[in-house]
């Protein structure tokens, strides 16, 4: 049996502060390759990230950090990485636990394995914790799996969770997340959560603005409860 | 006669959330155009429904005919969806400029070993 190739993929906006400990710490505990998606950054998150030793891919502009995961996936499928694991530039997520996330996926029996952040004394506002008890009660009834946290970034994803989401992933804020697991479930992949633990960011700025999470809640509500009408995807022919 | 009146704009306006909702599920408007034009739909038959909310309303706002009234809001809708459009070309015009520049820059190393071939 050939040992698993894994990649770690860090979507990147503006965090020339944080991302290096965050790839350093991530090569100490795992043994991967580590590949930076430099969403637009108009600071030196990319050499930053070259210089602590990860690959790096550069979108010509901002798209998001679903599109930044589809090209990271894009990248693990078309080089041969069978195992994915998504970690947040900012310092939020343990290496170590992501190892816990690995562990699941390579025992072989799960395809998607979400990292939920209520493993430790996450808080959050009453209004966004309403938005987030919602849609975790949606993904939970379709998945038929527990699921807590529908809108983490910590991730790890098994080879048939690589090949489907390499070829179509949605890129809008919040469906990355939440409309990526119903994508999954539509598939047939078997999805776990996990709890995990965090850290505090370590350097950056939030990305969310009150109008805009709003605008995009409501975008999610209709595609959540029009999903299953819906077409599939159209998937790009697969590259390899 | 009014009531046919009614019964029409009616049937126009569901039409109108239907067709948005038959290409959302096609995919093929993107979605936060489809939530636009979506809630729009949803006013539109709210105010077919609902007639004399609109007179209530433009009678408040002194506008003595309720029509003029939904006249001068289609018009503001109108506009706002133009710029938002023109907003959205521009910045898809800046993004294939960027695009178009940074494929020559890659095709350059190609194109100089072809020529020297």
């Amino acid at each position: 049996m050939t040992v698993p190739r894994l990649l770690v993929l860090i979507p990147c906006l503006n965090e020339e502060e944080a991302v290096g400990a965050v790839i350093q710490r991530a090569t100490a505990v795992l043994d991967a390759t580590v590949l930076v998606i430099d969403d637009g950054s108009t600071d030196g998150t990319a050499r930053v990230a070259r210089e602590n030793g990860a690959e790096v891919v550069r979108l010509p502009f901002n798209l998001g950090v679903g599109a930044a995961i589809r090209t990271g996936l894009r990248y693990a499928w078309q080089n041969g990485y069978d195992h994915v694991i998504q970690i947040d530039g900012d310092g939020q997520h343990d290496a170590d636990e992501a190892r816990k996330l690995l562990a699941a996926v390579t025992a072989g029996d799960v395809d998607l394995v979400v990292g939920s952040r209520f493993g430790s004394s996450y808080r959050v506002g009453r209004l966004r914790r309403l938005c987030m008890r919602y849609l975790a009660r949606v993904t939970t009834k379709r998945l038929r799996t527990p699921i807590t946290d529908a809108t983490s970034g910590f991730r790890a994803f098994g080879p048939r969770a690589v090949a489907l989401f390499s070829r179509s992933y949605p890129s809008d804020y919040l469906s990355d997340t939440v409309e990526a697991l119903l994508l999954a479930a539509d598939a047939g992949l078997r999805v776990v959560e996990v709890p995990t633990l965090m850290h505090p960011r370590q350097g950056g700025v939030p990305s969310a603005n009150a109008w805009r999470s709003a605008f995009h809640l409501a975008r999610l509500m209709l595609v959540i409860s029009l999903h299953r009408f819906r077409r599939p995807l159209t998937p790009r022919s697969p590259d390899r | 006669m009014k009531n046919r009146l009614d019964a029409f704009s009616i049937i126009v306006a569901v039409a109108n959330v239907a067709v948005m909702v038959e290409l959302f599920r096609r995919r093929k408007v993107r979605e936060r155009f489809a939530l636009l034009w979506i809630v729009v739909g949803l006013g539109g038959v709210i105010l077919a429904v609902a007639r004399p909310l609109l007179d209530d309303l433009s009678h408040e706002l002194g506008i003595v005919n309720g029509t003029s009234f939904l006249f001068l809001l289609a018009l503001l809708f109108l506009m706002f969806v133009c710029v938002a459009l023109s907003l959205q070309v521009s910045r898809l015009a800046e993004r294939t400029e960027i695009l178009a520049e940074e494929i020559a820059l890659m095709r350059a190393p190609t194109d100089e070993a072809n020529a020297s071939r």
